[in-house]
């Protein structure tokens, strides 16, 4: 069942159209990484399924709550992280977390800040003043203040924007531990690795929602599917002869490599290798090329342009 | 309302304040600078303004309204009338300290939350933008009143130890305590909504400052209407120009939530 759900979700700013007619669905313990490229709306979906803002047109439903007309309850059972950590730097670490714990109903603010303090490795540090702790540290700590009521829902939006990458490392496999618990998380990020390595779908927005997909399905279908065939050397008259085969759409010699076009690969690969060999070909390893998501991820901003 | 979360916003308040040397000194020692400066205004003005002083169609012309205010005057001598003339002035001087504090205040603790980016995750919360801004608003409230009407003792102490203490009976009045007890917590208000609408479009304190604290020129202009004799604020008067600040305090609320609404702070203040 979806926790979250958006229906033709419209922000207009003035004159600018910031999300234009978003709909989407995100289940339940699903991650689902949000990509785009800068001012292509991932922060105003973000506020508006949190209910910062509210939307000019459309709705959106979390946590079986509409954001716009009930955010304060809302707010109860999602965690926001916002893109800066957000911190009174003057202040401790524990006192930090205290006050903004200090918003929740029922909350047990002692143990529910040691136990997130513990989870984030910043127990140590809980005393000291937020103002002489690193940016991966402030990430962290912004983690644990998102997470300090046990929300339902987490919006993570850039969580490991300008961290050196043993400090993303961390507050990715943070992410991961969450993903693994169950928790709903909607994660917005520029970081193609990081979404395919933490998300089960991706969606790609650039205003509007260009592609929402698994990794996987979305190669699938930007891409048609390439057997790869390394040899030890490509005999001159090979590629024409490997052309000629009743199944082959396309071939490209790369070097030693060959990558093949096919009518159907699971079935033709078995007859293309017998192809090979049989004209004189020594074949060292067949494979199937991967498209990164990289690649998918432009291709589509190409398309959109 | 949640009588816990505005406890929690008051006491975070306090904290940031005492924590940052230079908001902690606006609190605690610009009053005290306020009050020593009025005071030695005061001193200066009666020592070296003499008879002269006293015969200046201005001041003759404030004192005929302080006679009329207070009949038992015209029976002290005319140096006591000066005395009486200027220590009654104090009262309005005397507002210049929740003026002062309560926009540092505001300024201090919105920009502040602007600059840390700590406005969004707080609106995160379950807390209610009234709350929030109610919280803040009551702590400034409380640190500009506490200091006025510490201020307030430090006066009074200030004109006994000068020897004047005898004259007190006749300064303070019913006016005086309309203003220490209306007028100031109304100017507080006002104060404290001005540094919330000037914050909410600057990117630092001292350009919010600015523009809030213009509020400071009508309470010197109270000062200098009193002192020429133009209106003489007596308990009615002084009532009056409490309602008045109120009514103005009501409309300024009402832009102040306007501007503190969710989406407008995390759109449109940067």
């Amino acid at each position: 069942m979806p926790v979250i759900e958006a229906h033709n979700l419209s922000k207009r700013f003035g004159q600018r159209l910031a999300v234009d007619g978003l709909s989407l669905d995100v289940e339940e313990g699903e991650v689902l990484g949000f990509l785009g490229p800068n001012g292509a709306g991932k922060t105003t979906t973000i506020r508006l399924l949190s209910g910062i803002i509210g939307p000019s047109s459309g709705s959106a439903v979390v946590a079986g709550l509409y954001p716009d007309r009930e955010p304060e309850k809302l707010h109860e059972v999602i965690g926001l992280l916002t893109e800066s950590a957000g911190f009174y730097d003057r202040l401790t670490a524990r006192r930090n977390l205290e006050y903004f714990a200090g918003f929740y109903t029922g909350l047990q603010v002692d143990s529910q800040v040691e136990k997130y303090l513990k989870l984030t490795g910043l127990w140590e540090r809980q005393r000291d003043r937020v103002g002489t702790f690193s940016k991966g540290m402030k990430q962290r700590l912004a983690l644990a203040r998102a997470l300090l009521h046990e929300p339902r829902v987490l919006f993570l939006d850039e969580p490991t924007a300008g961290l050196d990458p043993e400090a993303a490392q961390e507050v990715r496999q943070m992410i991961k531990r969450l993903g693994s618990e169950g928790r709903t998380i909607f994660l917005s990020t520029h970081n193609l690795a990081e979404a395919e390595y933490l998300c089960r779908r991706i969606a790609i927005i650039r205003t509007r929602l260009l592609a929402l997909d698994t990794p996987g399905d979305l190669r699938q279908r930007l891409f048609r599917r390439r057997v790869v065939v390394r040899l030890e050397a490509v005999p001159a008259a090979l590629p024409d002869i490997v052309r000629r085969l009743g199944f082959v759409t396309g071939i490209m010699q790369e070097g030693n490599e060959l990558q093949v076009d096919l009518t159907d690969p699971d079935r033709n690969r078995p007859e293309l290798v017998k192809g090979i060999v049989e004209a004189g070909g020594r074949v060292l390893e067949v494979s199937e090329k991967q498209h990164s998501l990289e690649e998918v991820y432009l291709s589509l901003m190409k398309e959109e342009r | 309302m949640s009588y816990r979360r505005l406890r929690n916003i008051v006491l975070k308040e306090w904290q940031v304040v005492f924590t940052d040397a230079n908001s902690a000194l606006i609190v605690t020692l610009l009053p005290l600078l306020i009050v020593g400066q009025g005071l030695l205004y005061i001193w200066l003005a009666y020592r070296f303004g003499g008879e002269d002083l006293i015969s200046s169609g201005l001041i003759q012309n404030a004192l005929r309204n302080l006679m009329q205010a207070i009949p038992s005057v015209a029976e002290l001598g005319s140096q006591d009338q000066l005395r009486v003339l200027l220590l009654s002035q104090f009262s309005f001087f005397l507002l210049l300290v929740p003026t002062m504090v309560a926009i540092s205040f505001a300024t201090f603790s919105i920009v502040e939350e602007k600059l840390s980016g700590s406005l969004e995750p707080l609106l995160a919360t379950p807390v209610r933008t009234g709350e929030l801004l109610l919280g803040k608003a009551l702590s400034g409230s409380a640190l500009a009143l506490i200091a006025t009407w510490l201020c307030a003792g430090v006066f009074v102490g200030a004109t006994v130890a000068m020897g004047w203490g005898g004259l007190l009976h006749l300064v303070l009045g019913p006016a005086w305590f309309i203003s220490l007890f209306l007028i100031t917590p109304a100017i507080v208000v006002l104060s404290f909504l001005l540094g919330v609408i000037g914050s909410s479009r600057a990117s630092d304190a001292k350009s919010a400052q600015n523009g809030a604290v213009l509020v400071v020129l009508p309470v010197f202009a109270l000062i200098a209407v009193q002192v020429t004799g133009v209106v003489w604020f007596g308990p009615l008067g002084a009532a009056g120009l409490a309602l008045g600040i109120a009514a103005l305090d009501v409309f300024l609320l009402r832009v102040a939530v306007r501007l503190f609404r969710r989406e407008s702070v995390v759109v449109n203040w940067h």
